[in-house]
């Protein structure tokens, strides 16, 4: 054990996706090793969820999915960076180390989840928790060119994660081996009283469903860049090879998703995080004698990072009296839209498919003349399954002339995860899917 | 305008600060405008999917020892340490 952590250490040297490795060397009743978001609590490693206001948090519990993992025989070897409180498209916003994409270190590795899929495109068989909360799973699994599944909202307990937005927040997987997906998926998830959305969950039962016929929204073809496009287009030929029925659809509705995501999340991590005030968590170093608004002014003006900043300035606008009705209510109606319009669609197809992402993993410096809008709007094919709570599936489905991975996102109704991990499993039987070369 | 805001959020930001936060939000909700397009009265879900309401018996007890919660806190004498009210 003491060799596998050296190397994950060596590893973390080259590509940073871990936050911490674990120190404990016991092996005693392991039978795997697995990583995990830095927003999921655990007791023997702080949790920071990627900030600084979180710095010298240690949890007394471990979350519902990393006492799942632990009880199967599972060891946390270590926890993964991210984009602070999940406020990222490519996992810059991490003050912890920018994970590095195992393709080409010049390029992200999508967010938030990026030391997550990172972790699990570099290691061998390797399984790694996250969390999405606006594609935050399925953006770094395509950059990654790696699997990233996100089961239904309430499958899987959120005990113990370190909520931005509630209401959104699903805990997922992500492997490069699809196999590893099925066989944690039911260890993870479950009803647990600790967390009232998981409570209502009917049976999960794997029983091999085949997808049958896909639904391609004309909107997914909006703004793709031509390695995309060309990618898309041939694993489309692909799954008609495979039996698989394609048809092009109209989801006109899906244009909602973006604003009411971003609205409904900024509104609901303006109140979630407002309790990271310099008490009880993480930094608490501030002058006692100044007056308590000064205080938590104080700790979450030095402490929150730019991102988590905007995000809760946006929140805080989107709740104010005069401007909740416009922004707030409209984004929960969207969603019901959006859900309908999904709803629809799988009453006659068993899956809405998309590319993940407009385009391939782009470099580090172009990212950052990115605007925040246009850093939003590259979430805009991953954004509706996490507004609608519906499972869903990245799978690499190509690499452009650089190499770099391409994926494709597959959505399925509520509770319908079974037919997504019998496709991955199929997909990567028909699909030469690469591994990155890894050396130290 | 987003000085008040900041305040509500209990954010100090100076002027550079506010005016780059400014430009930005401005473009941000200039992209989201489409949301004015769904009915601003009607029904809404605050989920997903159904959520049910779990009731637990209500039984005394200690989860987590209160001990372990205050070993990492700022603390005197047991209680947690703050700010002054006044």
């Amino acid at each position: 054990m003491k060799d596998v952590l050296s190397y994950l250490r060596g590893l973390n040297e080259r590509y940073s996706m871990f936050r911490c490795v674990a120190d404990d060397t016991e092996t005693s009743g392991t039978e795997f090793l697995f990583s995990a978001e830095d927003g999921l609590t655990s007791k023997d490693m702080e949790a920071r969820c990627g900030s600084r206001i979180l710095e010298g948090y240690r949890p007394v519990f471990d979350a519902a999915s990393i006492e799942k993992m632990r009880f199967a025989g599972g060891k946390l070897a270590g926890k993964t960076n991210m984009d602070e409180f999940r406020f990222g498209s490519f996992c810059t916003n991490s003050p912890y180390g920018v994970p590095k994409n195992p393709f080409d270190p010049e390029r992200s590795c999508g967010g938030s989840a990026g030391g997550s899929a990172c972790a699990a495109a570099v290691i061998d068989d390797h399984i790694s928790l996250g969390v999405s909360c606006g594609g935050s799973i399925c953006c770094p699994a395509s950059f990654c060119g790696v699997y990233g599944f996100v089961p239904t909202y309430g499958r899987v307990s959120r005990h113990g994660v370190i909520d931005s937005a509630g209401s959104v927040d699903r805990v997922g997987l992500i492997s490069r081996n699809p196999e590893r997906l099925s066989e944690f998926f039911p260890i993870i998830s479950g009803e647990d009283l600790r967390d009232p959305t998981s409570c209502a969950q009917p049976d999960n039962l794997p029983q091999g469903v085949r997808i049958k016929s896909v639904a391609v929204p004309e909107e997914a073809y909006a703004g793709l860049s031509g390695d995309v496009l060309s990618a898309f287009d041939s694993s489309l030929e692909a799954l008609r090879g495979m039996g698989i029925e394609v048809d092009a659809v109209k989801m006109p509705s899906l244009r909602y998703s973006m604003p009411a995501l971003y609205m409904l999340t900024a509104a609901e991590a303006s109140t979630f995080l407002a309790s990271f005030v310099g008490m009880r968590y993480g930094q608490q170093d501030g002058d006692l004698t100044l007056k308590f608004d000064d205080y938590f002014t104080s700790f979450r003006t030095e402490y929150f990072g730019d991102e988590a900043k905007r995000r809760i300035l946006l929140g805080t606008y989107a709740r104010m009296a005069v401007q909740r009705d416009r922004y707030y209510l409209r984004a929960l109606r969207a969603r019901d839209i959006v859900i309908s319009s999904y709803k629809k669609v799988f009453a006659e197809h068993d899956a809405v498919l998309t590319p993940t992402m407009p385009f391939a993993p782009p470099r580090f410096d172009e990212i950052s003349r990115m605007t925040p809008a246009e850093s939003y709007d590259a979430g805009r094919f991953i954004v509706p399954p996490d507004l609608a709570g519906m499972p869903c599936l990245s799978v690499p489905c190509g690499y452009n002339d650089k190499g770099m991975p391409i994926g494709m996102n597959m959505v399925t109704d509520h509770w319908a995860e079974d037919p997504l991990l019998t496709f991955a499993k199929e997909w990567d039987s028909a699909f030469g899917v690469r591994r990155p070369e890894v050396s130290l | 305008m987003l000085k008040g805001v900041a305040r509500s959020a209990h954010l100090a930001l100076g002027e550079d600060e506010l005016d780059r936060y400014c430009t930005d939000l401005n473009g941000i909700l200039e992209g989201f405008s489409i949301i004015d397009d769904i009915p601003g009265e009607g029904a809404y879900s605050l989920n997903s999917v159904e959520v049910a309401d779990v009731l637990r018996d209500d039984v005394a007890g200690i989860f987590i020892d209160p001990y372990e919660l205050l070993k990492d806190m700022r603390t005197y004498e047991n209680y947690v340490r703050g700010p002054r009210l006044l």
